[in-house]
């Protein structure tokens, strides 16, 4: 469960003073989909962001399973984030110069991953988002919509328990968006995954069993949609 | 991350910035190669002068002379106390000095230090002339063979003691003698010659007879001057020519002691130089524990004698070479530092160009110490590579011309450059260190990106 408690960001000092979140509180229950919506500069990557860890509040909490992210020392937080969750970014950061392989191992690495169990992790990665062909083509020659489903291989290999996604269709077609968007929520359902995601579309936010919207800032509806079966469902299943 | 995968990405991120990587481990390479080859040649000079050392001085023995002065003649610029039971006065090199010289009842007394085995004076004789029958005749110096001195010999073998009446020929004397080679001498005689020294008294009678006018005094004048004795020896061996180091001790010919004690107290009956001795040998008992040596040598010293052991004198031939090898050693010190700057820079590119990959391995959840660790071994990574790349070059070359540098400086067979793998290990090792050492400003700078911050960067 990740409990988020009166969160404020400001960025700048004085007259520069921009406020980018504002009094911001809600609960994700575990195994749920989220979808966070909201105009552009309304603050969903700064959202994202702190309720990952990587970033800082200016004021409020961020509580994952009962323990608080910001008084957490950096090497727990570091194993949390290597073991616990992933993050898909907004602009995917895939490493061009490596091979599709290697970026899908690096979680693996981070988290200290015996080297024999690796291989078949990074591939069954691969094998999800359709990419098993090019393991070993540099990331550089893969299309965008090709570095997001690499992205997202990346961030399913340590088979984490909570996936935070930032616009992980905004930069795909249709029918590519659809079938990442189809691994992301069979993510949820297989394997029980906690799901985050940022979008602009309505639609699919529509299919995500919360939505908080953001304006400036601030919250200006959330809209909870509890699907039976998913409670039901176990971690690891 | 486990190490393997921290080498691993350090040395992918080496390869992706291949130019950047080869000068900056160029800087290094310099620097490792002037230490490589001061090294070397501090290796060589070492084993050059033990080799001296061990053809002419046995280690064991201490040179024994009446005073410091025979050792420290080189101040020549505050006068020198005249003492009367020294009388020789010569001139070297033009400054007048006076030689005080050991008698034989000194050699007794220094028999008789505890700690002495034997004592064996250093007898130099000035030859009038060595010859062969319808041969030229050519000047020479006759020295007493030590059995401790190795010299290379070319042919021949050299018994212990030398047999009475045989001499170690150097090789220079070989054609003016009329021999084809080393191997015709072997066995041939020689004809030396020595010529008695006019003592003072013989001369000063000489002088006033012939002043007087006096009859007879013209034969008195003639006969110190043509007393000369022709000695016959034969050949038993041919020494080597030595290094170039040694070149006063070219030409030097060798008999054994008695013989040349014999024709030396011959030269000098009369003088007050008969039964003196510029130094002696003393060699002490079981002198291979320095600590004998040490204890012999005070003993000596109280008793007033000048006493130098191999090992100051051993010192002293290295203090030149410790010179050059302190200048050489400053240039690839030099070197290194300046690739310090060399290394941290290409650091702190690095890190810059790879910002946005900092922070999404941090964002993934890579601890600061790994972070600091990736960036430190790439640093290790190029002083390894400079290093290796130095050591290689300063072998390689060294190896090629050492023959060549051997022959200009006429070493004697001896090598200028020798290396040791484990010293060129070491130094590998201590690049790697000073390299890692100035990767440290640089990965704690990566180690500290903020993660959000850094994939901002574009
Ligand atoms: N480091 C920063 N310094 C100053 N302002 C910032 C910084 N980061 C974000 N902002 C501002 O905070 C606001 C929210 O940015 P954020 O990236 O969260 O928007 P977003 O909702 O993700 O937008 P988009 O849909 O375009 O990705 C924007 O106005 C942005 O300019
Ligand atoms: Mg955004």
């Amino acid at each position: 469960m990740i409990t988020v408690e009166s969160l404020n960001k400001t960025y700048g000092k004085k007259d520069n003073i921009f406020q980018a979140l504002k009094d911001i509180s809600f609960v994700i229950p575990d195994r749920q989909t989220t979808a966070i919506i909201g105009k552009s500069g309304s603050g969903k990557s700064t959202l994202m962001h702190i309720m990952s860890g990587l970033d800082h509040p200016t004021s409020g909490t961020v509580t994952v399973n009962g323990t608080n992210l910001f008084t957490m020392k950096s090497k727990e937080m570091d194993k949390f984030r290597a073991n616990e969750m992933s993050f898909i970014f907004q602009a995917f950061f895939v490493e061009a110069n490596q091979t599709c392989y290697e970026n899908v191992m690096l979680p693996l690495e981070i988290a200290r991953v015996p080297i024999s169990k690796r291989r078949k992790m990074v591939m069954t990665a691969l094998k999800a988002v359709e990419l098993e062909s090019k393991a070993q083509n540099f990331a550089a020659t893969l299309s965008g919509g090709q570095k997001q489903r690499l992205a997202i291989a990346r961030a399913i290999v340590n088979k984490p328990s909570i996936v935070f996604a930032d616009e992980p269709t905004g930069n795909l077609d249709s029918t590519t968006g659809e079938k990442v968007i189809k691994l992301l929520f069979g993510l949820n359902h297989v394997l029980g995954c906690t799901i985050v995601l940022v979008t602009h579309d309505h639609d699919l936010a529509a299919r995500c069993q919360q939505q908080i919207s953001l304006k400036d800032g601030e919250i200006i509806s959330m809209h909870t949609t509890p699907v039976a079966h998913h409670t039901n469902r176990k971690v690891g299943a | 991350m486990l190490l393997i995968d921290i080498v691993r990405r350090a040395l992918r991120s080496l390869l992706n910035a291949k130019t950047r990587t080869i000068l900056t481990a160029f800087a290094i390479a310099v620097g490792a190669f002037a230490l490589t080859l001061t090294l070397g040649a501090s290796n060589g000079a070492k084993l050059y002068v033990n080799k001296i050392i061990s053809d002419n001085f046995d280690p064991t023995s201490l040179i024994v002379a009446s005073g410091r002065s025979v050792f420290d003649r080189t101040d020549t610029s505050t006068p020198q106390e005249y003492d009367d039971r020294y009388g020789s006065v010569t001139t070297q090199l033009g400054t007048t000095t006076q030689v005080k010289r050991l008698n034989d009842a000194d050699i007794e007394r220094i028999k008789g230090v505890e700690g002495v085995a034997n004592v064996r004076e250093a007898t130099s004789v000035g030859l009038k002339y060595i010859t062969r029958p319808g041969l030229r005749k050519y000047v020479a110096t006759l020295q007493s063979y030590n059995p401790a001195q190795r010299p290379d010999i070319l042919a021949g073998t050299i018994a212990d003691p030398l047999k009475a009446k045989t001499i170690i020929l150097p090789e220079a004397f070989l054609s003016s003698l009329g021999f084809s080679s080393a191997q015709d001498a072997i066995g041939k005689q020689v004809t030396l010659a020595v010529q008695k020294q006019l003592s003072q008294a013989a001369l000063q009678s000489s002088v006033a007879s012939a002043l007087s006018g006096q009859p007879g005094g013209g034969a008195a004048t003639q006969a110190p001057a043509a007393e000369l004795k022709e000695e016959s020896y034969t050949i038993a061996a041919v020494s080597k020519k030595p290094s170039s180091i040694q070149s006063a001790t070219a030409l030097y010919l060798y008999a054994n002691a008695d013989d040349t004690k014999a024709l030396n107290d011959y030269t000098t009956e009369g003088t007050s130089n008969y039964h003196t001795y510029s130094f002696a040998y003393a060699q002490v008992a079981d002198g291979a524990n320095q600590t004998n040596m040490d204890a012999t040598q005070k003993r000596l010293e109280k008793l007033g004698y000048g006493v130098q052991s191999i090992i100051q004198t051993q010192q002293f031939l290295t203090q030149l070479v410790t010179v050059l090898q302190g200048i050489v050693t400053a240039f690839g010190l030099i070197a290194v530092v300046a690739s310090v700057f060399g290394i941290v820079n290409t650091m702190y590119i690095s890190v810059l160009q790879r910002t946005r990959e900092i922070g999404l391995m941090k964002a993934l959840g890579m601890r600061r110490k790994d972070v600091g660790r990736l960036f430190r071994f790439e640093a290790a990574l190029i002083g390894f590579l400079g290093g290796a790349l130095g050591a290689a070059a300063a072998v390689g070359l060294g190896t090629a011309l050492n023959p060549w540098i051997a022959a200009q400086l006429s070493l004697g067979g001896q090598n200028l450059l020798v290396f040791q793998a484990d010293q060129i290990v070491l130094l590998v090792l201590a690049l790697m260190a000073v390299a890692t050492i100035a990767g440290l400003m640089p990965a704690r700078k990566a180690s500290r990106l903020n993660p959000i911050e850094a994939l901002r960067t574009e």
